[in-house]
């Protein structure tokens, strides 16, 4: 087994650890607990700052997409949102915003 | 059938953001010289989009993987929060616990929107229908992405890499109907500073509990009930 493999295993068992105690801490709990409401909120919250943090200044391949790109495509898809619902097609719009701004710029 | 309406559900916005983002990590992971094994036990079973994304990048350098192991776990710690927020929702059933690998953000976001709205016996089932064909649309991406990453180009990984962040987007405009979800978006927002100022690993984690908290007591203090008075229900 090499080094890859062990860190996956390590990773997987952790996972199964962080899902599982999740679960396990719930069980006995009803959704309107204050508990379960603060789980909601950490992970909304969470998701939040992923996304800014994705547009505003992110790592990697992603920082390759000029910031306009990106803040005008996330802009586009909100747009759509509003003003036709669904998921799809507002996605499909922001992410056709952000191409055509990224190869333009 | 609950669970094939919600395998349905699955295959429109959602797993086109599963797809993308699991063929660039499939791509990714070869890159690296990991070979497809890897990858598809990593998405699969792993199934936590930036601890995975730490892990393959730490490998890439040597003797980088294992001081990599917690970076990666506390990047995905996330779970915890989101397993404590579902697992009520998924009734009293011993089967319940067959939900476990597919706790993650996509199938995680979606069913805080819908269980609500289910009756409860139908609860488990919609979310074990979107949830496994959430996890197949990551495999098989992963697959494709492993396969075909030498001819993508550095601008088609950024396009595949943005899609998720963008649908993430969208997930939270709608939540943000409800004034708890709101507060909580809100929350997350104002702690972005935090994922830009403190070490990657668990930088989203951190702004995640300090903004989703805040958001949590500004929720109590708007509803005059206290925090501290409160037991954990043993009913």
């Amino acid at each position: 087994m090499t080094g890859a493999d062990l860190a996956l295993l390590l990773l997987i068992l952790a996972g199964l650890a962080l899902r599982g105690g999740g679960m396990l801490l719930a069980v006995r709990l009803r959704p309107d607990h204050p508990m379960v409401r603060w789980a909601a909120s950490v992970a909304l919250a969470t998701l939040a700052a992923f996304v800014a943090a994705s547009v505003l200044a992110p790592a990697g391949a992603l920082a390759g997409i000029p910031f306009a790109a990106r803040l005008a495509g996330l802009v586009s898809a909100l747009a759509v949102l509003a003003w036709r619902g669904g998921l799809l097609a507002p996605l499909l719009a922001g992410l056709g915003v952000t191409l055509g701004l990224a190869a333009a710029l | 059938m609950i669970f094939r309406t919600a395998c349905r559900e699955a295959l429109g916005a959602p797993a086109l953001a599963m797809a993308a983002t699991f063929l660039a990590f499939g791509a990714a992971v070869q890159a690296v010289g990991l070979g497809l094994g890897w990858a598809l036990a990593s998405a699969l079973l792993v199934y936590g989009m930036p601890g995975q994304m730490v892990l393959v990048t730490a490998v890439a350098t040597p003797g980088g993987a294992l001081p990599a192991v917690l970076g990666a776990a506390t990047a995905n710690a996330r779970f915890l929060p989101m397993a404590v927020a579902l697992t009520p929702w998924l009734g009293k059933s011993k089967l319940r616990w067959l939900a476990l690998p597919f706790i993650a953000v996509t199938p995680w976001a979606m069913a805080m929107r819908r269980l609500p709205g289910l009756p409860p016996e139908h609860r488990l089932g919609w979310f074990l229908g979107f949830g496994l064909t959430s996890w197949l649309v990551a495999g098989g991406a992963t697959i494709i992405g492993h396969v075909i990453a030498p001819f993508l180009q550095a601008w088609m990984l950024a396009a595949l890499l943005f899609v998720n962040p963008l649908y993430f987007a969208l997930i939270l405009a709608g939540e943000t109907r409800a004034a708890p979800s709101r507060r909580a978006v809100i929350g997350g927002l104002c702690a972005t500073p935090l994922v830009l100022l403190l070490p990657p690993a668990w930088a989203l984690l951190a702004a995640g509990v300090v903004g989703g908290t805040l958001a949590f007591l500004w929720g109590q203090f708007l509803s005059g009930q206290s925090v501290s008075g409160q037991a954990i229900d043993r009913r």
